[in-house]
């Protein structure tokens, strides 16, 4: 049994302890396909029989593994942003109670109230693009080759569409009249403006 | 030179691409169940990079294989 509500619970992380466990026996079957597959004579694997335990081996199996890798993968990465020393200045801030700044307002109210790194910077696209993947393997260089840069800058501009998808829609974000004006109105909503040109700082600018 | 005939090549169709194409999908299934047993950042890392590429790279032998196979079929 499991402190959180047992074996069956719905809650999240046991879906990904069923989930990941659903990998490995994803991944197990595979391997044992193509295993199977690998070890037969070259010639059989273009017969009719072997063309369908590829397309299971090589295709079906793998890719559900695949997906499954993702899925258990980009759920506890959205808890790891903590788990490297690089972020430490600007986690304290965020759980600092004396902080004023967004990313400490946000913690403090409970406006976020889980995965508080990961909500506002999905611009790094975890999911697993292209893009994602090179910015995963230029931060696993920086940490264990390179070194970690002594003034680490966001990779590109904070995307407005971010805080509009909970601010935009809100009556108190509707009632000031700066977000109505039909001047920055459309310079809002198009990213030329950022909300950090009125708004507060989200984080300290530098580390201290 | 010699006349002597040139015996003919064996024609082994898509069979290097498929075996190449399991061989990769092997390393890409290998990284996901390290991932899943030890769920680092840098073993998730590791697999959405080379697990992934190398699962993707197995779809391109892979669908190449299948064209292979079906060009000497006279299919396409």
């Amino acid at each position: 049994m499991h402190a959180d509500g047992g074996l069956f619970s719905g809650s999240t992380e046991n879906v990904m302890r069923w989930l990941a466990g659903a990998g490995i026996l994803l991944g197990l079957s595979a391997g044992a396909v193509l295993l199977f597959v690998l070890v037969r004579k070259p010639e059989w694997r273009i017969t009719a029989a072997a063309k369908w335990t590829l397309l299971v081996g090589v295709f079906v199996l793998p890719s559900m593994t695949m997906l499954t890798g993702n899925v258990v993968g980009f759920h506890n990465t959205k808890q790891s942003c903590l788990q490297c020393h690089t972020m430490d200045p600007w986690v304290s801030d965020m759980k600092d109670p004396k902080s004023k700044t967004l990313a400490a307002l946000h913690f403090q109210n409970r406006w976020i109230p889980d995965d508080q790194c990961y909500t506002c910077h999905t611009g790094y696209g975890l999911a697993g693009n292209v893009e994602a993947k090179m910015g995963g393997l230029s931060h696993v260089v920086h940490y264990y080759i390179t070194g970690v840069p002594p003034v680490i800058h966001i990779h590109k501009p904070f995307a407005v569409a971010t805080c509009l998808h909970c601010h935009g829609e809100s009556m108190k974000y509707q009632k000031i009249d700066q977000h109505a004006d039909p001047e920055m109105k459309p310079k809002i909503l198009s990213g030329e403006m950022s909300c950090f040109e009125c708004h507060a700082s989200p984080h300290p600018r530098k580390k201290s | 030179m010699t006349d002597a005939p040139v015996p003919p090549r064996e024609d082994r169709g898509p069979v290097g691409w498929v075996t190449a194409a399991c061989y990769l999908a092997f390393v890409g299934i290998g990284f996901s169940l390290i991932h899943f047993l030890w769920p680092t950042p840098l073993l998730f890392s590791l697999f959405m990079i080379v697990g992934q590429g190398a699962f993707g790279l197995a779809m391109v032998l892979y669908a190449i294989a299948i064209v292979i196979d079906l060009k000497r079929q006279k299919v396409l």
